[in-house]
């Protein structure tokens, strides 16, 4: 379904970039605690999509009638540590992974550079996966 | 106000409830779920050959997730066209007013920013969507933990920044 997913991404994209999830200044405010805006929107999205979770795994059938169902991601040490990294790069680019697309496709031209930068990171994770999964109890490949 | 353009910002409950939507439309129609920093694998697969980036579930996605990121630089790049015209531009609001930093200097700053990001959201098992968004909708642990996690760190980061060496606030 290549349009279908290029078109879900336009859309989350567009919402991104209008609604301020993907605006240097308002990523700022909220973690400055200044402005309510990205709150309101991770905790309109959290508390409409949860109940949108319980039904469709309920029904257990994707519009095609194919089986639905949903993994749930694994819990381990690198959540925390991974996740205190990842905060740290939110803050100083203004942007998380979406939104690093988002403002690339804006025409921000720093955002290359937090592209290029999240890519060699991921490369690297995968690189030193294999040390990194035993401190970590990360999944073993 | 938006940096772009200096749009007035949506709503936050339209935003919301429009992230909602895509989430549930993605799952509904393809089973999909939704997470953006596993994109970041998907396109180093195409490049590397460590053992990491050949994991058959990676290889299953990685279309899918290629797909959604190139949808997600168009979504920006039509946000802007519509909102008064696609003009690449350096602006970045306040880190303009109180780093004041050129060129040259964000994109160092955005490159080491970009790693920590990199590094961090494949070693949590996600980012604000896949984590945040759907991890929380769908009570889970992992989800709960790592945005507690990368919610402090940013806290503590941007304050650290703006409030105690630049005393902008």
């Amino acid at each position: 379904m290549p349009f279908f997913y290029i078109l879900c991404g336009t859309a989350f994209g567009f919402v991104l970039s209008r609604s301020g999830a993907a605006d240097y200044d308002m990523v700022q405010g909220m973690f400055l605690l200044t402005n309510v805006q990205l709150y309101g929107i991770i905790g309109t999205a959290v508390v409409l999509t949860a109940p949108g979770l319980w039904l469709l795994e309920k029904h257990g059938k994707t519009l095609f009638g194919k089986k639905l169902t949903i993994e749930t991601k694994p819990r381990h040490k690198g959540n925390i540590v991974g996740g205190v990294l990842f905060g740290i790069g939110w803050s100083l680019t203004g942007m998380c992974p979406g939104p690093i697309l988002v403002n690339v496709g804006e025409g921000k031209l720093y955002a290359l550079a937090a592209l290029a930068g999240a890519l060699v990171g991921a490369a690297l994770f995968g690189k030193l996966y294999a040390p990194l999964a035993k401190k970590l109890g990360l999944p073993p490949i | 106000m938006l940096i772009t353009h200096h749009l007035l910002a949506w709503p936050w409950a339209l935003g919301g409830a429009g992230v909602a939507f895509v989430t549930l439309l993605l799952l509904f129609v393809s089973g999909r779920r939704l997470g953006v920093s596993g994109g970041l694998d998907a396109v180093c697969s195409y490049a590397l050959r460590a053992p990491y980036f050949q994991l058959r579930g990676l290889l299953d996605a990685r279309s899918f997730r290629a797909q959604f990121l190139l949808g997600l630089l168009l979504g920006g790049f039509l946000s802007a066209v519509l909102g008064g015209g696609f003009s690449p531009s350096w602006d970045m609001g306040i880190f303009d007013q109180f780093v004041g930093w050129g060129p040259m200097g964000k994109v160092a700053w955005m490159f080491v920013g970009g790693s920590f990001i990199g590094f961090g959201t494949r070693m949590a098992g996600g980012c604000t969507s896949g984590h945040g968004i759907f991890g929380i909708s769908h009570f889970e642990g992992a989800g709960l933990v790592s945005t507690l996690a990368y919610m402090g760190a940013g806290m503590v980061t941007t304050n650290l920044i703006y409030r105690v060496v630049l005393g902008a606030f």
